[in-house]
């Protein structure tokens, strides 16, 4: 049995309704470490299904400083070609402990379903009544329904249902960083959601080993140029957008991190009520959790203020439209106000061409807060790939030198039990960037 | 001494749940925790932690620091349980007492929220 | 004093491991070699009836640990009506004594006493030993059957330093008071299973210091204080109360014995008093066969028919567990009876059930009839749909503490009886048939 994994996968056919259980094998895990690698395997194997893979990291969800990412693997709408989305925040963590290391759901339901994945189990269940719901109400009904406020969701909103190819994925009420269109892959198979919950335990292979590690390393990362700072304000401060945090700060609320990253990367603005009083707020949804930069930053270039886009975000997440795609639509067509940019959400446009390779664009394409000693579109890819192999979040990988190729061969050596030879990481890692 | 956590700072990464569940647990799982991220009232950007310990809870929300007693008997809810067992789902903190370099949770906390006084 | 002569010779010889001056620390060797030495593996039944804890958990999680693993499940009906038949030994652990007293009744009383009497063994810690102690309060005095006294009972009750509502409960005219709680260390008795043996530690919640008279043998005294010991009340008056009185004592009763403790050696977080509590127990089980094995099952599901029960049983647990522990987080509290509890409860009897899916699922073939496997099924379903429910009415009711007690009641009783359906079957499913491998 592999450790930090549950020796399982989903294989969900929607065309038949049925879940298949099959081994994580250890030639898969030998040749492709884990995360968007395996996944891509996985895509290769069930082709003919039009697959989307659902997976995490090799390290996902450990006590490795990072270790949220969680993704989602499939055909995009907008690219024509095999995609990577990270889910990042607390859903990366959920598939990991879900009972499955991947989930492929291939085929079409003949009816609308949702799939809910918990321990080791996976159902698939009718969705008609949430079919059309908002992505905030999905999520809230599934919530209800199976009784429990931490299930995690990947939901495609209406824009999803409709076809976009700005259809998100989005993870509970917010954006993810999927600039795919995989929201609307995963409508086009009648599925309006993925709720998760998992409850289990991962073993380690060396215990103390590999918390040692996690810790050392962790020293050392807090002397990075990141530390002190959080939230989007900084982020875009640390990457040259000097007017940024000025445009957004009325609105910032507080800053919160995805799982067991260090750099809060996400922003809570308040659209109703004081964003600096801090204490629970009297409306029941008082504003959005700004989880993307490019978005409010694409917006506050079409010279939009912040209200007003945070606004149109909000209105995104509910939608489940990609509201950074959204933003580049805008500025494609020069539309330089708010009612222009709502003009375009019902119009099932996309920009002109989709983002460059595999891997989603919600990362800075340079380093953040940190000298990598190198950069450009190829030191990027790679830093993508290992962030997608290891289950690192993708920004906090563009901050963090200390967490290496090296360092990862080791992690996964004492944590995984899986020794990977310096080819086989560089086989893996260009058979994914490129 | 015990336990302190500003909440202020905290990001809620959960960082210091599953360092506290690696604990109890020798391998990574949330279940057994006794200092959790409170995270359920997302769509308000309500977060806070709750720790576990042997009498109290102490509870770090936005507004600042609670300290409650555990099992009080408040009002008229119920009379006296002098056999109450514990339930061993959450066992208390105990500063992860055979750890050399102290609580883990603390070591673990990348914008040091967690602190002891 | 020192303790009689054992007026019984030992009921077989002593494994040689446990006359060791330097007892093994680890609890499977020596425990695997008394078990060895048995003819035959005992049959324990465990009491989760009305007035138990759900301490009766640690000693299901503790016997299987050390290889009891034939093991069955009783209430006060069970052992009311002929249950204790065909058992080596029953085994009663915490809870509220005079609830157990009541729920069990005249009926059980005399079943217990007929069960000891024809060489059964009783096995009673914390409510389970005060049960069997003499007394004159009803209903306590139906289970007269060991001769020895309370010695944590006060006329007039002591201040608590805290921890009050924990300090003490009434009896009679006087209270049971409890100078401290948590592990306290306890020393085996000159003479007795343990004897040469050292000193080791168990957790006392609410369990008697006892003072025995002829012909009882103190197993163990309260030995001294533990750094995890917690005082309730000063430390003089804990020392007065509790040190050299006895923690473990063994008490014939015509051809049987029991064994009552103040502390909860079952527990399962202290393993070298687990392993002693075996090895007393393997000391006095009766001899020969059982005055009637327990009839085999009447048929086996096997096949596709396990693995969709267990599939089923994983699903049901899983999303029950996970309405669970998300009600933890919810502030309510119900008074049931004269307890209150909390949602955490809920999650301690699933996860007894959860930690045994895993076996289950690897089963070749289970004891169960087909109409019995739909009806775990389908009991398991409607206690998802219970606690989502509860949730619910949480959510929507003003008043949750009281407006959903009823619910709560219901679904704690419900639960408890799946979580022993589910055991049942775990247990039942040991040996070459079901495949369920014993733990090394």
């Amino acid at each position: 049995m592999p450790y930090l994994a549950s020796d399982k996968i989903a294989v969900i056919d929607l065309a038949t309704g049925s879940v298949e259980e099959l081994p994580l094998s250890e030639e898969l895990l030998n040749s492709r470490i884990g995360g968007a690698a395996v996944a891509q395997a996985l895509y290769a194997e069930h082709e003919e299904g039009d697959p989307l893979v659902l997976g995490a990291g090799l390290l996902t969800g450990t006590l490795l400083s990072g270790s949220s990412l969680g993704l989602i693997s499939g055909k995009s709408p907008r690219t024509g070609a095999l995609a990577h989305a990270p889910l990042t925040l607390y859903a990366g963590l959920e598939i990991k402990y879900s009972g499955f290391d991947y989930i492929v759901i291939k085929g079409r339901s003949a009816e609308p379903v949702y799939l809910w994945v918990h321990d080791g189990i996976a159902d698939i269940e009718p969705a008609a009544e949430i079919w059309n719901a908002d992505v905030w109400t999905a999520t809230q009904e599934v919530r209800k329904a199976m009784g429990d406020e931490l299930i995690q969701t990947l939901v495609a909103g209406p824009a999803a249902v409709a076809g976009s190819p700005l259809g998100q994925v989005m993870i509970n009420f917010w954006a993810s960083g999927d600039r795919f269109g995989l929201g609307s892959a995963l409508a086009a198979k009648n599925v309006k959601l993925v709720a998760l919950r998992g409850m289990g335990l991962i073993e380690i292979n060396d215990p103390e080993a590999y918390v040692a590690a996690c810790v050392g390393l962790l020293g050392e990362l807090k002397s990075g140029g990141w530390a002190g700072k959080k939230g989007l304000m900084d982020l875009a401060a640390g990457l040259g957008e000097a007017d940024f945090a000025a445009w957004l700060a009325p609105l910032a609320h507080r800053h919160r991190a995805g799982f067991n990253t260090p750099f809060a990367a996400n922003t809570f603005v308040f659209l109703e009520g004081d964003p600096k009083e801090l204490k629970e707020p009297a409306a029941p949804e008082p504003g959005v959790l700004l989880t993307d930069l490019d978005a409010p930053l694409s917006l506050m270039k079409l010279g939009l203020d912040a209200k007003e886009a945070c606004a149109i975000i909000r209105d995104c997440a509910k939608a489940g439209l990609d509201a950074a795609g959204l933003a580049e639509l805008a500025a494609a067509g020069g539309v330089k106000d708010a009612a222009g940019v709502r003009g375009l959400m019902s119009a099932g446009d996309a920009p002109a061409s989709g983002p460059a390779g595999p891997f989603s664009p919600c990362a800075p394409d340079k380093a953040a807060f940190a000298d990598f000693g190198q950069g450009g579109p190829e030191w990027w890819r790679r830093r993508m790939a290992l962030a997608y192999v290891f289950g690192l979040d993708p920004v906090f990988a563009l901050m963090s030198p200390q967490i290496d190729e090296a360092k990862l061969i080791e992690l996964a050596e004492v944590g995984a039990g899986l020794s990977i030879a310096p080819a086989t990481l560089e086989q893996v890692l260009s058979g994914l960037a490129g | 001494m015990g336990i302190k956590i500003d909440p202020g700072k905290c990001t809620a990464c959960m960082a210091c749940e599953l360092a506290c569940g690696y604990h109890r647990d020798d391998a990574f799982a949330l279940l057994s925790a006794c200092i959790i991220a409170y995270r359920a009232r997302e769509l308000k950007d309500y977060f806070g932690v709750v720790l576990k310990e042997e009498d109290t809870l102490v509870i770090a929300r936005p507004e600042g620091l609670e300290v409650k007693r555990i099992g009080a008997v408040e009002e008229d809810q119920g009379e006296a349980d002098a056999s109450a067992k514990p339930m061993l789902l959450r066992e208390p903190c105990d500063l992860c007492a055979d750890r050399e370099g102290g609580p883990l949770c603390q070591t673990v906390c990348p914008v040091d929220a967690i602190y002891q006084g | 004093m020192l303790p009689s002569p054992d007026p019984r010779p030992p009921a077989r010889p002593r494994p040689a491991s446990g006359s060791s001056p330097s007892p093994p620390t680890q609890a499977g060797p020596v425990v695997g070699s008394a078990l060895a030495a048995l003819p035959r593996r005992p049959r324990l039944g465990i009491y989760c009836g009305g007035g138990a804890s759900h301490s009766w958990l640690w000693m299901v999680d503790s016997f299987e640990r050390l290889g009891l693993d034939d093991l069955c499940f009783l209430d006060e009906k069970g052992v009311a009506s002929g249950g204790l038949a065909g058992l080596d030994a029953l085994a009663v652990s915490g809870g509220d004594a005079f609830a157990l007293a009541g729920a069990l009744g005249p009926e059980g009383a005399e079943a217990i006493e007929s069960f000891v009497r024809s060489g059964g063994l009783y096995l009673g810690s914390c409510a389970g030993a005060y049960l069997c102690l003499r007394s004159s309060k009803a209903p306590l005095n139906l289970f007269n059957f060991v001769q020895a006294r309370i010695s944590n009972l006060a006329r007039e009750l002591p201040q608590p330093l805290m921890l009050a509502e924990k300090f003490s409960t009434p009896y009679g005219c006087a209270h049971v008071f409890h100078p401290v709680r948590e592990a306290v260390w306890l020393a085996p008795a000159e003479e007795g299973p343990w004897s040469g043996g050292g000193r080791f530690a168990a957790p006392l919640y609410g369990g008697p210091a006892m003072l025995p008279d002829d012909p009882c043998l103190a197993m163990a005294t309260y030995a001294d204080f533990h750094p995890r010991t917690r005082f309730l009340a000063p430390r003089e008056l804990a020392e007065a109360t509790l040190l050299g009185r006895a923690a473990a004592l063994r008490a014939p009763l015509g051809a049987g014995w029991l064994h009552l403790y103040g502390p909860h050696l079952e527990h399962p977080g202290f393993a070298e008093a687990n392993r002693l509590m075996a090895e007393a127990l393997t000391h006095d089980l009766p001899d020969g066969p059982p005055a009637s094995p327990p009839a085999s099952p009447p048929s086996w599901l096997a096949g596709e028919a396990v693995r969709g029960l267990a599939r089923q049983l994983r699903r049901e647990v899983s999303n029950s567990r996970i309405v669970a522990a998300g009600l933890e987080d919810h502030p309510v509290r119900w008074r049931i009876g004269a307890k209150v509890y909390e949602p955490a409860k809920f999650r301690v009897f699933l996860e007894a059930a959860w930690r045994r899916v895993p076996a289950l699922e690897r089963a070749s073939a289970l004891p169960l009839a087909p109409e019995e496997s739909l009806a775990l099924g389908e009991g398991w379903q409607e206690i998802t749909a219970g606690l989502r429910g509860l949730r619910r009415a949480l959510e929507d009711s003003p008043d949750p503490g009281r407006d959903t007690t009823g619910q709560a009641n219901r679904l704690f009783d419900q639960i408890k009886r799946a979580c022993v359906g589910l055991l049942t079957l775990h247990f039942a499913a040991r040996g070459p048939r079901g495949g369920i491998s014993r733990p090394h």
